[in-house]
């Protein structure tokens, strides 16, 4: 008798996202299988994405071997995302880290003046995350999105203390939103049911927190794959959104990674392996060799 | 449904400032309210009661007989208050309550057969608490076992299950669906067995005004699995009328929405749409999120 391997088939379908517009665009999500289960029926038409993280200052705390793919460029911001280009990212991930009033509480017309300045010099899609400090991110995000008018970027990450006055600014100049709760699929799902009030569900980002290795990436890991389980499998509307993994500052500021290179390189690989296959869409690393490896092991046939 | 009033809490600031104070009127009032409302029982919640034990519970428990003829519901995990409180009880108690913990069996049950009363029996035991409908129900067997061998029969155990909040990160819905499977199974393992629970647990951590819709669908659905009572807020007019048999539409909706019924939604009032998906994120159908009304 002849054998048949048993298959799925799911009604859930995740949300595509484009992030930028023309050639300097990207799309991730789209699927209605679960990570890899490329025997079951249905497909992923967009294979997960690889973006390189930049900051707007000068790294203070990075070990020696992170800042050396980027030596002569980690000064200045635009230099060192067009050398992410170069490197074959497929997006810029910029993080307003100086906008945080805990670290240079700079500007937030500085901050929007720079988001414009590195979306203008590459040729691949731009994200932008603010400093995460609530409050100073619902003044800086507005000025960015408004910057940066039409460029369809990915900008966040929106919270629940500022979702709304975030929300309307990425909605009124064409952004996606990326929207982030901290390790908990029903504040996620909350989050997502707010937003979609005025915000349209298919422009939306699900960040869940990218723990790393050793510093809680269990509950992350179990977290993607039930907020996939959930969209695919049952279908519901407010957790079929792509996932975005922020982890290479989560694992770049371990102990682990700082002390010796080839620990971090591991230590950003193993996280991000780990996410790929609970179904993260985009992956934010710091390293460009970790990058490169894990895109060279999803492209294995 | 018997109702367990449970607003005579020592987590409320008036009730422990009126039993320090012994201001008998503040408690009375609140029994004749439950009363009034349509409680069955009258749960007194003292805490751990580590002062003038006796006299404290004798006085409360005289305090709420002056006020009330309802039995009352000694809810203490203090041995020596709940005998104090039995022994002044005019109507048969209910003790509230015991477990199969090791301390518990060794103080708690020999009370409940010595004053002859009910008892409500949780399945917490000394390894903490069940994780399944499997655990909960062979480790509820053990203790109502132990139980029997002391006198006490099936008829005056009351089994509780242990509510816990639905909000619980992600997990708090896999314990809203055990729960409703372990009542449903309960008396067919159990042979006239009595069952109750925290029914107000399950709204724990939700906002405030949120938290009424939760505790009357599942008390609705919990008490069509058969469950015998709840301890619970009888001031809340519309889970006693749907317990008291005022609403039997959306008794019925609940129903069609447990046995999985695809119900069209626009036919619906608001109210209605929100019974269905109250019932749906219980039944672990839809993803809880506080917003759930909102989807």
């Amino acid at each position: 008798m002849e054998y048949k391997a048993p298959t799925e088939e799911y009604t859930g379908v995740v949300r595509e996202v484009t992030i930028g517009k023309g050639r300097k665009s990207l799309k991730i999500g789209g699927e209605n299988i679960l990570p890899f289960h490329f025997f079951d029926k249905g497909s992923n038409p967009n294979p997960v994405k690889f973006a390189l993280e930049v900051l707007d200052m000068e790294p203070q705390d990075w070990p020696e071997h992170l800042i050396q793919p980027f030596k002569n460029v980690i000064a200045d911001p635009v230099k060192w995302a067009k050398k992410c280009e170069e490197l074959g990212a497929d997006a810029v991930f910029l993080r307003l880290v100086s906008t945080d009033p805990a670290v240079k509480d700079s500007s937030a017309d500085e901050a929007a003046a720079l988001a414009k300045r590195i979306a203008e010099a590459i040729d691949i899609p731009l994200i932008i995350y603010g400093s995460g400090d609530d409050k100073k991110d619902a003044e800086v995000l507005p000025k960015v999105a408004e910057a940066c008018d039409g460029m369809n970027l990915l900008i966040g990450p929106v919270q629940k203390e500022n979702y709304e006055v975030v929300g309307k600014a990425l909605l009124d100049h064409g952004h996606n939103a990326s929207a982030l709760s901290p390790l908990d699929i029903n504040l996620l799902k909350e989050l997502n049911v707010k937003l979609c009030k005025f915000f349209p569900a298919e422009k939306i980002v699900i960040d869940p927190e990218a723990a790393a290795l050793g510093y809680g990436m269990e509950y992350s890991f179990s977290l993607m794959e039930r907020v996939k389980q959930i969209g695919i499998i049952t279908k519901d509307n407010m957790t079929m959104m792509p996932l975005i993994a922020d982890l290479g500052g989560e694992c770049w500021k371990t102990k682990q990674a700082k002390e010796d290179k080839e620990q971090g390189l591991l230590w950003e690989g193993i996280t991000a392996l780990s996410f790929l296959l609970a179904g993260a869409n985009i992956i934010v690393f710091r390293h460009p060799e970790t990058s490169r490896l894990m895109k060279k092991i999803t492209e294995v046939k | 449904m018997v109702i367990i009033g449970e607003n005579i809490h020592v987590i409320a600031q008036a009730v422990s400032t009126a039993i320090r104070e012994r201001d008998a009127r503040v408690i009375q009032d609140l029994a004749k309210a439950q009363t009034e409302a349509g409680a069955d029982y009258v749960d007194l919640n003292v805490g751990p009661m580590k002062k003038d034990t006796e006299e404290t519970m004798q006085w409360l428990v005289n305090a709420v007989q002056e006020a009330t003829d309802l039995p009352l519901s000694i809810d203490t995990l203090n041995p020596v208050a709940m005998e104090a409180g039995l022994k002044t009880c005019k109507r048969k108690p209910l003790l509230n309550s015991a477990s199969g913990k090791s301390l518990s069996k060794e103080q708690m049950l020999p009370l409940a057969q010595k004053y002859s009363c009910d008892v409500v029996i949780s399945v917490m035991t000394d390894k903490g608490m069940p994780p399944d409908v499997e655990s909960k129900i062979e480790s509820i067997m053990d203790t109502v076992a132990y139980a029997n061998e002391l006198g006490i029969p099936n008829e005056n155990i009351w089994v509780d299950p242990i509510l816990l909040p639905i909000s619980t990160a992600g997990e708090g819905q896999r314990f809203t669906v055990i729960n409703l499977e372990f009542i449903k199974i309960l008396e067919d393992v159990l042979p006239e067995i009595k069952s109750t629970v925290g029914l107000s647990n399950t709204s724990n951590g939700v906002p405030d005004e949120l938290r009424p819709p939760l505790n009357r669908t599942y008390m609705v659905m919990l008490e069509r699995n058969r469950l015998h009572s709840a301890i619970a807020d009888p001031l809340d007019k519309e889970l006693i009328s749907l317990t008291k048999g005022g609403m039997p539409e959306i008794v019925e909706l609940i129903y069609r929405t447990m046995d999985g019924e695809d119900i069209a939604l626009s036919s619906l009032s608001q109210k209605e749409i929100e019974y269905v998906k109250t019932a749906k994120v219980l039944m672990g159908e839809t993803l809880y999120s506080d917003a759930w009304l909102e989807s």
